[in-house]
Parts: C-alpha cells; sequence; structure tokens
C-alpha cells in the first residue's frame, strides 16, 4: 500500500505530527481561557451596551434574551434631563488640572530621587508611597474635616488638592525613571558644544522625559476621572463628577438603563487612555533611551 | 553633604514628599485627635475616651470589622492564588500570550463603580446568568445572587478588580527568575509543585507581598462594591464610617471607626505579608 508521504515532494517529507496531537495542553488551556476571558469581559460589557440602548417605551425582562427594541433615546433623555453634562464638565476640567499640577510637584522630588545620593533616600521614597496605603475613605473624610477647617470652600481646590496628593505616588515614580533615563554625557556634551540651556534641555533632556511626562499626565488624568471617595466626600452634593453620578443610579434610584450610560461615558474614554499609556510605556524603554550617564 | 547641598536636596523634596507628609500627616493626625475628643469642627474639644469605648461597645463594630477583614483577606489570598499559576503559565511568551495577558489585565482599567455595575446586570434576578442557568435547567427559579449574605458578590468584585494587579505583579517576579535556576531544580527531580514551592515561590516572594499589601488594604477599605452588589445585614468599615459621618453628624465616632479601619489595614497586611514570608522560609528550609 502506497501511502501519501511517499508520494509527496521531497521538500514536504518532513514528518508530520498527527493533527489531534497539535492539540497541546497549552493550546486547549488558551481555549479555555479565551473562553472565560469572553464570559469575563464581553458579556458584562455587552450587557452593559444592551442596556444603555434600550428603548424605553419597552421593557427587557425574562424570557427576553436580548432587548426587544434599541435606540439612542436613553442617551439623548440622559443628557438632557441629569446633570451628566455638568458632571462631564466637571470632571473634565478638573483631571487635566491635577494632571498637570501633580506633575509640576512631583518634578523635582523626582529630580532628586533620581540624581542625588543623600542619607535616608530609600525611606524618602518609601514614605512617598503613604497615599496609597491609607484607606481612600479615611483620607476623603478627614481631609474633608482638614479643608473645612482651613477655611477652604471651595470644592474645586479642594478636590484639586486632595487628588493631587493622592495621585503623587505615581507621577513621583514615573518622573524619577524618566530623570534616570536622562544622560548626562549628551548634557556635558551639548554644554561642551555651547549649546544654551533651552538647547540642552530640548537635545539631551526632553527625549528622555517626554514619555515619562506623557505617561504620567496620562495615568494621573484618568485616576482623577474615576476616583470617587474624595469627589463624593468633598464635592457632593454641590461638585458631582462622572462616578458621582454613577453612584447615584447605582444607589437607592438603581436606574439601570441610565447607569449603563454613565457607566459607558466613564470607561471608554478611559479604555482608549489606557490604550495610549500602553504605547508610550513601551516606548520608554530604558534600553532605547539610555540610563543614567 | 555640604549645606548648600543639603538646602538644594531639600527644596526640590518640599514640594512632592513635603506635602504628601503633611497632607496625609494631617489627616492621620484629625482622625486620631477626633477620635479622643479632640479636633471637634464643632463645639468644646477635650480629652475623652468616651468615643472608643461607645464604638468598641457596639455589636455593629464588631459585626464590620469581622466582615471587613473577611472580605480582605479572601480578597487578597484569592488574587494571589490565582493569579500565580496564570503567572507561571505565562513565564515564557507563546502564541496567544499577549492576548490572553491583555484580556487578564483588562479588568484593572476598569473603575471599581462601573465593575459593580457590569456586575449586578450579569446577577441580576433576571440577568443573563440565572437565564444560562434556568436554560440548561440546573435551576426550576431564578436564584438572587444580589447582595447576598455571605459577601460572595463583593468578594467576586475583589477578585475580579484585583487578580489582574497580583498577575501584573507576579508575572514581573516570575519572569526574572533565570531558567538555568528552574532547570536546575528540574534535573534535580524536582516536580511542578516542588519547583513552586523550593525555587519559583521564595524567589517570588516580594512581589507576592506587595500584592498582599495591596490588595488587603483596598479590600480593607471598600465602600463602592459593598453599597452596590455586598450583603445589606452588615456593614464594611467604610461604609460605617461614612454612615457615622454622614447621617449623624458624629465625627468623633467616625474617627474612630477610621482610625480602626488604618488599624485593620496595617496588621492585616503586615500579617499577611509576615505569614508569606515566614511560610516559604519553612517551606524552603
Amino acid at each position: 500500500m502506497v501511502s501519501l508521504s511517499d508520494t509527496a515532494p521531497v521538500a514536504s517529507r518532513r514528518p508530520r505530527r498527527p493533527a489531534f496531537r497539535r492539540f497541546t495542553i497549552s493550546n486547549v488551556l488558551i481555549a479555555i481561557l479565551l473562553l472565560v476571558c469572553v464570559i469575563w469581559l464581553v458579556v458584562p460589557f455587552g450587557m452593559a451596551v444592551l442596556w444603555s440602548l434600550l428603548d424605553p417605551s419597552v421593557r427587557w425582562e425574562y424570557p427576553d434574551v436580548l432587548p426587544p427594541a434599541l435606540s439612542f433615546a436613553r442617551w439623548i433623555e440622559v443628557w438632557n434631563t441629569t446633570s451628566l453634562p455638568m458632571a462631564l464638565r466637571n470632571s473634565y476640567i478638573l483631571a487635566p488640572t491635577v494632571a498637570v499640577t501633580t506633575l509640576i510637584l512631583a518634578s523635582p522630588t523626582a529630580y532628586a530621587f533620581a540624581r542625588y545620593d543623600f542619607p535616608g533616600k530609600g525611606a524618602a521614597q518609601v514614605l512617598t508611597l503613604l497615599p496609597l496605603v491609607i484607606p481612600g475613605f479615611v483620607l476623603a473624610i478627614f481631609f474633608s474635616a482638614l479643608i473645612f477647617s482651613l477655611g477652604i470652600y471651595s470644592r474645586f481646590l479642594s478636590i484639586l488638592l486632595a487628588h493631587s496628593v493622592l495621585f503623587l505616588p505615581y507621577a513621583i515614580r514615573l518622573m524619577t525613571v524618566a530623570f534616570s533615563n536622562v544622560r548626562l554625557d549628551l548634557v556635558d556634551a551639548a554644554r561642551d558644544l555651547g549649546a544654551s540651556p533651552w538647547a540642552r534641555f530640548r537635545v539631551a533632556y526632553w527625549p528622555a522625559l517626554a514619555p515619562g511626562i506623557l505617561a504620567s499626565l496620562i495615568i494621573v488624568f484618568i485616576q482623577s476621572i474615576e476616583e470617587f471617595a474624595v469627589a463624593f466626600v468633598v464635592g457632593a452634593p454641590n461638585f458631582t463628577t462622572i462616578p458621582s453620578i454613577l453612584y447615584s443610579y447605582l444607589g437607592y434610584n438603581f436606574v439601570r438603563p441610565n447607569a449603563a450610560v454613565v457607566s459607558l461615558v466613564l470607561v471608554i474614554p478611559n479604555v482608549l487612555l489606557m490604550l495610549g499609556l500602553e504605547r508610550l510605556l513601551k516606548s520608554a524603554n530604558p534600553a532605547q533611551t539610555g540610563v543614567k550617564g | 553633604m555640604t549645606l548648600r547641598r543639603t538646602l538644594t536636596i531639600a527644596a526640590l523634596l518640599t514640594p512632592g514628599l513635603g506635602l504628601i507628609l503633611v497632607m496625609v500627616g494631617s489627616v492621620f493626625y484629625i482622625a486620631v485627635a477626633q477620635s479622643f475628643g479632640y479636633y471637634n469642627l464643632s463645639g468644646d474639644s477635650a480629652f475623652s475616651l468616651d468615643h472608643w469605648r461607645d464604638v468598641l461597645g457596639s455589636k455593629q463594630f464588631g459585626r464590620s470589622l469581622g466582615y471587613s477583614a473577611y472580605i480582605a483577606i479572601i480578597s487578597a489570598l484569592g488574587s494571589i492564588a490565582i493569579a500565580y499559576p496564570l503567572a507561571i503559565w505565562m513565564r515564557k511568551p507563546f502564541r496567544g500570550s499577549l492576548v490572553v495577558g491583555s484580556l487578564l489585565k483588562a479588568p484593572l482599567f476598569v473603575p471599581g463603580l462601573v465593575a459593580a455595575f457590569l456586575f449586578l446586570n450579569v446577577v441580576a434576578y433576571h440577568g443573563v446568568l440565572n437565564q444560562f442557568l434556568m436554560w440548561t435547567g440546573l435551576t426550576d427559579a431564578p436564584i438572587r445572587f444580589q447582595n447576598d449574605r455571605n459577601g460572595f458578590g463583593v468578594i467576586f468584585l475583589q477578585l475580579w478588580k484585583n487578580m489582574p494587579l497580583a498577575l501584573l505583579l507576579l508575572t514581573g517576579a516570575v519572569q526574572g527568575i533565570s531558567d538555568e535556576v528552574v532547570d536546575a531544580a528540574r534535573d534535580l527531580g524536582a516536580g511542578p509543585l516542588a519547583r513552586f514551592r523550593k525555587v519559583i515561590a521564595p524567589l517570588t516572594v516580594q512581589a507576592m507581598q506587595a500584592a498582599l499589601i495591596i490588595i488587603f488594604i483596598g479590600a480593607a477599605g471598600d465602600f463602592a462594591f459593598q453599597v452596590t452588589a455586598g450583603p445589606t445585614n452588615v456593614q464594611s468599615m467604610a461604609q460605617y464610617m461614612v454612615f457615622l459621618k454622614t447621617s449623624f453628624g458624629r465625627w468623633n465616632q467616625a474617627a474612630v471607626v477610621g482610625v480602626s479601619l488604618m488599624g485593620l489595614a496595617l496588621v492585616g497586611a503586615l500579617g499577611l505579608a509576615g505569614l508569606a514570608r515566614l511560610t516559604l522560609r519553612g517551606l524552603k528550609w
């Protein structure tokens, strides 16, 4: 009996594993995990999208697997009848301000950590993590007592101050790495060639600092948009942010379609920004930007 | 170090580290002071242990403390238990590992309140989970998953949100172990379990401790998951503190709960991290 392999061209005569053996344990695990991930992410987000598009004129109840009618009416209704536009405006004015303020506050400390050796440097670096280890609501409640006793009545300024402190650890860490990546030999070479301070900054500092600055701005922006404890305790009810609005729909007045709309408004820009951040962090590879010179 | 250099470093540290120390220190001071009757926003301030006596004597405080500790311990240990096998599996890149890793870490980017809403949709009385269970015939009628009395919904949410963080930290640590070390253990006859116990776990204990600490503190201080998906017969510490402050304006009693919550976070996180190190050292010996 002549097998197929006997008649095949020489180039393709390499012994091939039977098809079923190609299904290794790893492949099976990947398939299971991808299935779990679909259930893990696609189903919950799919449900949120469907609820946000549920037409107000119909009800989605058992045994309907899908909504009977879809429309953008809920989106329009939420936009026109709730304080979502105000919350969006507040959040998107607050977050960039927090991001820039935090970057300005973090940079000198990060520069000191990257460029100087001094006694207690390790302890100082650990202490910068303090805002991350205090439970959020403890910080929010007693921060509100602090600003009350200091006589600061502007909600915007109060939240700006609290968010800046809360997210300083991220900015300090990212900027420390960025300052460590500045090559001192490039700075010296530029100086030797007579470059002005601005030219030295543009040539030697900026290429190494840019990814860290952008990463810091994005991560603090996202954290500020998402932050709930301070925004709720200090800001409510006069200064609403997107998470505060979402909380109001998840509490006693649980309005599922409205909550779906606000959830998507909150999460979609953040996911897009996170994807951008991932690219930035990859581009900030120390191997590409050089190391401390 | 010269005076000029010292002053330069101090000036550089002031806007970042200085602001953190002043702000966090002030918050901590106010919480502790208010719990002992000082720093009252209205009325006289005087030393008193009454607030501690009142709060510690209430049944609700004990239940809240126990509940928050229970949620935090299960969430921290559960996240590590799920993340470790995945981190070891993804130690070496394989076809599709990038996609799998990204999908697993995606919940990190989802805000807590949105996560809670997504969960409520899935487990709702007429939600997709109940529809699936009835479609398969596993149940005849919908089951009430939302606000379950044991806090399983909150634990699930904590695992959903925090497991990716543990995975992120552990993947980096596991990938840092050189092949020579793992191969040597294999050549000496160590099986997968022995390799984990005697090589991988001891070498990644710092990442494990960091994950345990971060997750424990976050879960112990949880508010959002508890108020949306948690049991209605018990409050978490954060929820109890907010309740005391907003419903009755009892700042001093809220301060007692706040200080206790910080104590729980500190003791629990360091306890878990210490236990992990002790256990692994024991296993190593």
